[in-house]
């Protein structure tokens, strides 16, 4: 299980010298490779599977549903790529990163949620029900939830939301008390409702249409929740004002935080290189989003670990 | 996991030359591979690995991002981030030779010097099959052009490479050159046992609303099945030139494009882009080739290296004009 990710101390160890160089990034943060200690998350699988459904949700977004063993056996964090077309199809030729929005063990089955940006996921939207999709799956290290933790802290923004709902299953099946701020741009887009109600987590919905998703407002939700200690662990995922914010009001309190982060991306295995997190003027290789990603340990700039 | 059938197995043998002979003609392309495939399919079915070019030290990639797509085709800036040739040898070859397939070792150089010290390092080693040259590095000590732009300098890293590794090496050609026939003799000349191309085609695409390269640097290579027509020219090119055996690459999706790389002169192929979004193309490829084997009643796959015929056969003979085309004639 994910808590394996943990050492004897309960902490996060870190390789030495794999600090991750910034990825667009607010400079207040710095980020560290997850030591896995042992901890094997599943392996990558090539799936050749059915759509069992792909339906528009909401707005620009749809939720794509498939059959697979494999995938179904994914951990809360781990990611797909995704191929758009058909078999036949050369265009687009590459695959495209989808996060798993939620997992069915039971019925084989794993969902994603994603919003129309661009061509590739245009094309996804046409997929029908019955058809084939290919998808190498399930890839990139896990959210670790520590078998000490009794509360989690979910903070996410818009299509990122996708990347944090399987925390929330997870969770909900290991009895651990669910506090999110889920952030949109408007009210009909904000996602992972569902989720939340099914486990009755703890959330606050905010968005760009009245305001109240400003930093400002969100802030002493947070940092209230952070200072009673009923979180020990926090993950938040797709804007950066939010990661810049949890990161600086949990370090005090000693709660660890984790992102998950986007590259542009073309094997999601670790061989082609594609998304490496940014190697200008260094003399080495820095880590790479799929393999050492996408979920990295967030600390406060000028902390040394 | 694939049906063994021996018999329509051994007819995909082929020889790449100087002992290098391979179960099928299909691999995979320098970069578009790695050992993390292992857990989707039996890497042991391919023709050969190979691994992404090495350099003998240390290096960073390019900055983000370093893929982006064309028209069925992408641009990639990855440049080769390296750990070097010592790391390749502990940590990364044992990750290659625990399949049953040889491994060919592709390296890289900003100077030419450095191809030889690799060579060098490389002779004797264990688990490396033969060598694979990437003449498409800058050469820094050349403004940044590509080794393999210059017929004079293709011969002298080729010479140099083949001097120092006693074994099977394969000169991995640049498109992006006015005459690849001139490369492809430098290479042999230089001591090439065998020609691989093509790599990535150099390119640009730009994103017009925010006035920037899509890509972390200005150019970029082009690869996938948009740049298959001019890679399957190029092989043919090269084919006429040489009496070497060739490695088609260059946009491979199925067994029929390989099979126009074959029909152009090549004695094997190599699939790169294609491994991203269908990771087992290359299976796809090798078992297209059986059927086309046995539904040609061929006896080696190599029968069909080469047998090309000038024009489309048509099966009824066209309507002639009743009177030629006036001023048309020749
Ligand atoms: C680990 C991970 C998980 C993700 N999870 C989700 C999710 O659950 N739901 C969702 O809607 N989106 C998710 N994304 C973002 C998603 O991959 C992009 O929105 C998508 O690739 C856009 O493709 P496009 O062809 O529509 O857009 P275009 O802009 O036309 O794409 C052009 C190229 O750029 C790449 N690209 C563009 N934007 C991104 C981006 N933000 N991240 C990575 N590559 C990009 C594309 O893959 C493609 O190769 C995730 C990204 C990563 C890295
Ligand atoms: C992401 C990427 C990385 C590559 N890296 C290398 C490399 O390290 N060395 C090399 O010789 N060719 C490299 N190539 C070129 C390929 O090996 C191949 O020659 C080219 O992509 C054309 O084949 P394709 O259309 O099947 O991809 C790379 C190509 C891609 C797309
Ligand atoms: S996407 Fe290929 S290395 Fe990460």
């Amino acid at each position: 299980m994910t808590s394996e990710l943990l050492d004897a101390n309960g902490t996060i160890p870190v390789f030495a010298g794999t600090h991750v160089p910034q990825l667009r990034l607010p400079s207040s943060v710095r980020l560290e490779v997850m030591q896995t200690n042992g901890h094997h998350a599943p392996a990558a699988t090539f799936v050749e599977t059915e759509i069992i459904s792909n339906e528009e949700i909401a707005p620009e977004h749809y939720l794509m549903r498939v059959r697979s063993e494999a995938l179904a056996n994914g951990e809360p964090g781990q990611f797909g790529v995704i191929r758009p077309g058909s078999a036949t199809d050369i265009h687009p030729i590459l695959p495209r990163p989808m996060a798993v929005y939620q997992y069915d063990k039971a019925a084989c089955t794993a969902d994603f949620v994603y919003r129309v940006v661009g061509y590739g996921t245009a094309a996804m939207a046409q997929r029908r029900a019955g058809d084939i999709v290919e998808i190498v799956g399930p890839v990139g290290r896990p959210f670790p939830i520590s078998d000490t933790t009794n509360g989690i802290l979910i903070v996410g923004r818009g299509i990122g939301v996708c990347s944090l709902t399987t925390l929330i299953d997870e969770a909900n099946r290991r009895n651990i008390e669910i506090y999110a701020v889920f952030s949109a741009r408007n009210k009909d887009v904000v996602l992972g409702k569902d989720m939340i109600k099914k486990a009755r987590g703890n959330a606050l919905y905010v968005d760009d249409s009245d305001g109240s998703s400003d930093v400002e407002n969100v802030e002493p939700w947070i940092s209230e929740i952070i200072e009673s200690g009923r979180v020990q662990q926090a993950y938040v995922c797709g804007s950066n004002r939010l990661i810049e914010l949890v990161t600086r009001l949990a370090a005090p309190a000693d709660v660890e935080t984790y992102v998950s982060l986007e590259a542009h991306m073309a094997c999601g295995l670790g061989y082609c290189h594609s998304c490496a997190t940014g190697a200008f003027g260094e003399s080495a290789e820095s880590p790479l989003v799929c393999r050492d990603g996408p979920v990295f340990r967030c600390h406060p700039a000028g902390v040394t670990v | 996991m694939a049906v063994q059938d021996t018999e329509t197995d051994s007819r995909l043998g082929v020889d790449l030359g100087a002992g290098l002979t391979l179960k099928n003609p299909v691999m995979p392309a320098s970069g578009c591979f790695g050992p993390e495939m292992g857990t989707l399919f039996d890497l042991g079915q391919l023709g050969a690995l190979v691994p992404k070019t090495i350099f003998y030290g240390e290096r960073a990639g390019n900055p983000a991002p370093r893929t982006a797509e064309s028209p069925a085709g992408m641009l990639n800036s990855i440049g080769i981030p390296s750990r070097g040739v010592e790391h390749f040898l502990t940590e990364l070859l044992p990750e290659y030779t625990k399949y049953d397939s040889p491994v060919i070792v592709s390296i890289g150089g900003l100077g030419i010097e450095e191809y030889d010290r690799l060579a060098e390092r490389l002779n004797g080693e264990p688990g490396v099959a033969g060598l694979e040259v990437n003449i498409s590095c800058p050469n820094l000590e050349a403004g940044g052009m590509e080794i393999g732009a210059s017929p004079a300098n293709v011969e002298r890293v080729l010479r140099g490479v083949s001097d120092r590794f006693d074994g099977p090496v394969i000169a991995k050609l640049t498109p992006n050159i006015t005459s690849i026939a001139d490369i492809a003799k430098a290479s042999e000349q230089g001591g090439a046992t065998a020609i691989s191309a093509i790599n990535t085609l150099s390119g640009m695409v730009i994103d017009v609303d925010n006035q920037r390269t899509v890509t972390g640097t200005m150019t970029g290579g082009v690869s996938g099945p948009a740049i298959r027509p001019i890679a399957v020219r190029m092989v043919w090119q090269v084919c006429s030139a040489v009496s070497l055996p060739v490695v088609g690459i260059g946009g491979i999706t199925s067994a029929k494009d390989a099979l126009e790389f074959i029909l152009a002169g090549a004695t094997a192929v190599a699939v790169g882009t294609a491994n991203f979004t269908r990771p087992t193309t290359m299976l796809d490829v090798i078992e297209g080739l059986k059927t086309y084997v046995e539904t040609h009643h061929l006896s080696s796959i190599d029968d069909v290296r080469g047998q090309l015929e000038e024009g489309m056969r048509v099966a009824i003979e066209p309507p002639r004009p009743a009177t030629p085309v006036s001023g048309r004639a020749g």
